[in-house]
């Protein structure tokens, strides 16, 4: 009994010794400013001139035009954006595990190809795209769609349906990715069952991949949906978050709080939780939804 | 024997990450000392044909009488400057700032009100400044103590093609002390005849309205006083850029390399901005000769209003954190604030045109510059400079310039001007925390 007692002991305390590096640093790295964050952002003031103002910073968040704009545009990418992004990534990874297909490998590493390219450097090149004398005025010019150039970047929607297009771009190979190794574990013989039983490959889609992939389809939701409430990059680098406002994103205004402006990292910091709770919210209803086990 | 061995494993790890922390903070101690000892200085500014350019030409000066002096510029774009102050100095990091930054004079109100305690008050410094542009130097005061030492100017100047103009009959003269609905005037018929606009500009950015209220000799805020929606300069000067929009004398365009592009490439037959766009303007070899300058228009009706103003420029700070302070003000005094020679040496490949009176008398300054026709510009740009009206740029700079690009913008695609100007004005007081 007490031999026993000491081996566990001493397993779990190896256990313990094994995590407690990981641990440790995340403790310091991660926890350490957030909980410094969260003191901070019941803290007001400009630049170094601080002092404790109870929750008054998460009530400006209510009377904040600017910030209304910026979740505004922030769910449009989001509402818009992830389901478009992962039915292509879906229909794309079905597509690509086909075991007919040729030159597999190639397709794949072209579709994930974009992931790899720096965030910056794929915004600059889109920019350039849909500049008014760009390349893509001038496919639709030329092809007779449109008679003026449209001056994508300048315009309010246009501007987000390119934010949106950007990131679709970027984005699907990588979600892709998860599909094509999920499907990887569906056995093929379902499906041989299905086509004998005469299913269509929508019904098969539909009743077959979907369901089967329902964990990955979860994990990528969660992770893009995330991803896409922190969105800075693109917005930052294809529009500066304008014209007028009207693509800027939630962490581009923490940004322009914390350094355009005259500093005010109490209430940047309130913003950022509010973020943390709404993906917090989204992921949690997202698990409960999604998860019928 | 394996879980000992996993055990040994896993304290080596530990004691060599401890170690490792140790070795960096030593390092960084390290060079920490190297930095303040004797005769360095450290400075930050960001463009390697401009500023980092006579950084290093200045230091060569200094260093025939003095040396030992040793300069170390890290080249650090304007965005990074920002960030890492304010970084630095909101977490007490100061002992990574540098001794000398380079500011652009947009933020320099903001720095200096938000971090008092960071950068030297050189007032009684022994630096004279009574002998720069007195603009310049009335955007680094505040509190009226001057804090930094003016650089590169800003002087606003109007850059035409003047073969375009040839074409619908004009001259550089005919733009020479006019203003406003006299340049539409001529701009819309340049454009009827030769289908060329004069002007373009970032569409959102508020640059050409903001110099235009300089020129009247007004800012966005009155004292402590927000001055938008009932300030008269802004209001004509909105409606002059809404004109220029409308009339297709402007053409807006998305970013910087776009702007740069339509000029470069003759789609745009001219420039008006801050002297140093120039450097741009010259890009193209093949304009040559067919440039001149003049000086701006100025809004019509509009009191105090004159044909002078600037846009950009940066100026010189000293942080009170560096152990060379006094070197450091030596250094500048000599150099930035006190030497002829400096600012001759770096006019031809720089462009950078001085806001210190006594450079201008330099030789290079009376050079007729071939790529403008012979024109001597930067003995013309310096006397513009000398007439640009006096303002205080202010804390919330950014804040209102945003927000006034931001109503342009609306007003642009249809909303009322008034209420777009209002909401500026509240946007920017919530901003303020009032």
């Amino acid at each position: 009994m007490n031999a026993r007692f000491k081996t566990k002991f001493k397993l779990s305390t190896i256990g313990w010794i094994f995590i407690l590096p990981a641990t440790l640093l995340l403790l310091l790295t991660k926890f350490w400013p957030i909980i410094r964050a969260l003191v901070l952002s019941f803290q007001s003031g400009v630049g170094l001139n601080t002092s404790f103002v109870g929750a008054k910073n998460y009530i400006r968040m209510l009377h904040d035009n600017l910030l209304h704009t910026s979740i505004f545009n922030t769910f449009f990418y989001l509402l818009l954006q992830v389901p478009i992004m992962l039915i292509i990534a879906i229909i794309l990874a079905v597509i690509l595990n086909d075991s007919r297909l040729k030159l597999k490998g190639f397709f794949r590493t072209a579709i994930f190809l974009p992931c790899a390219t720096s965030l910056v450097s794929y915004a600059i090149i889109f920019r350039s795209l849909f500049a008014r004398d760009g390349f893509i005025n001038l496919i639709l010019m030329k092809t007779n769609i449109i008679n003026n150039p449209i001056n994508w970047l300048s315009s309010p929607w246009p501007a987000r349906i390119v934010i949106i297009i950007a990131l679709t771009w970027r984005w699907t190979g990588y979600n892709m990715i998860f599909y094509l190794a999920g499907l990887q574990g569906i056995d093929p013989s379902i499906y041989e069952a299905a086509k004998i039983d005469g299913a269509s490959a929508f019904t098969s889609l539909r009743k077959i991949t979907i369901p089967l992939l329902k964990p990955m389809i979860l994990l990528t939701s969660i992770t893009s949906i995330s991803g896409t409430l922190q969105l800075f990059d693109e917005t930052k680098n294809l529009t500066n978050g304008g014209p007028a406002n009207s693509t800027i994103s939630i962490s581009q205004y923490i940004y322009n709080l914390s350094f355009a402006y005259s500093p005010q990292f109490g209430y940047a910091a309130a913003v950022s939780f509010l973020v943390l709770i709404m993906v917090a919210i989204l992921s949690f209803t997202q698990m409960k939804v999604g998860d019928r086990r | 024997m394996k879980r000992k061995l996993s055990v040994l494993l896993i304290v080596a790890m530990l004691v060599t990450m401890l170690g490792s922390c140790g070795t960096a903070s030593n390092n960084k101690g390290g060079k920490n000392n190297s930095k303040s000892s004797g005769n360095a200085l450290t400075v930050w500014c960001w463009d390697k044909n401009f500023n980092i350019y006579a950084m290093n030409e200045a230091a060569k000066i200094y260093q025939k009488d003095h040396p030992d002096f040793k300069l170390n510029v890290v080249e650090t774009p304007w965005d990074d400057v920002q960030t890492k102050l304010t970084t630095a100095v909101t977490s007490g990091q100061t002992g990574t700032l540098p001794d000398i930054l380079l500011m652009q004079d947009n933020a320099l109100a903001k720095n200096i009100t938000n971090y008092p305690k960071t950068f030297v008050d050189l007032t009684n410094s022994g630096i004279d400044f009574s002998k720069f542009a007195q603009y310049k130097v009335a955007l680094s005061t505040v509190n009226s103590k001057v804090y930094g030492v003016p650089f590169d100017s800003g002087t606003a100047v109007t850059a035409l093609r003047t073969d375009v103009l040839q074409k619908a009959g004009y001259t550089i003269n005919d733009f020479k002390n006019i203003t406003w609905s006299r340049f539409i005037e001529i701009a819309k018929d340049v454009l009827k005849k030769t289908n060329i606009p004069l002007l373009s500009s970032q569409a959102g950015s508020p640059d050409l309205v903001m110099m235009m209220l300089q020129s009247a000799g007004t800012w966005t805020f009155k004292g402590d006083k927000l001055y938008i929606s009932d300030n008269p300069a802004l209001l004509k000067a909105i409606d002059v850029y809404v004109e220029l929009v409308k009339s297709k004398v402007l053409v807006e365009v998305n970013n910087w390399d776009q702007y740069v592009g339509t000029f470069n490439t003759g789609k745009v037959a001219g420039a008006m901005t801050g002297c140093w766009i120039l450097a741009s303007v010259q890009a193209n070899k093949d304009q040559k000769g067919k440039w001149a300058v003049t000086n701006i228009p100025k809004l019509d009706g509009i009191e105090n209003a004159t044909n002078y103003s600037s846009v950009g420029g940066s100026s010189w700070l000293v942080l009170s954190t560096s152990k060379n302070k006094d070197l450091a003000i030596d250094f500048l005094g000599k150099t930035f604030a006190g030497s002829t020679e400096l600012y001759n040496t770096i006019l031809p490949t720089s462009s950078a045109i001085a806001t210190w009176g006594p450079a201008g008398t330099g030789s290079n300054y009376e050079i007729a510059h071939e790529f403008f026709g012979g024109q001597k510009i930067f003995q013309d740009i310096v006397e513009y400079g000398k007439n640009v009206p006096k303002v205080s740029y202010g804390v919330y700079n950014y804040e209102a310039r945003d927000a006034i690009g931001t109503a342009i913008t609306k007003i642009i695609s249809g909303t009322d001007k008034a209420a777009a100007l209002k909401e500026a004005e509240s946007t920017v007081k919530f901003q303020m925390g009032k």
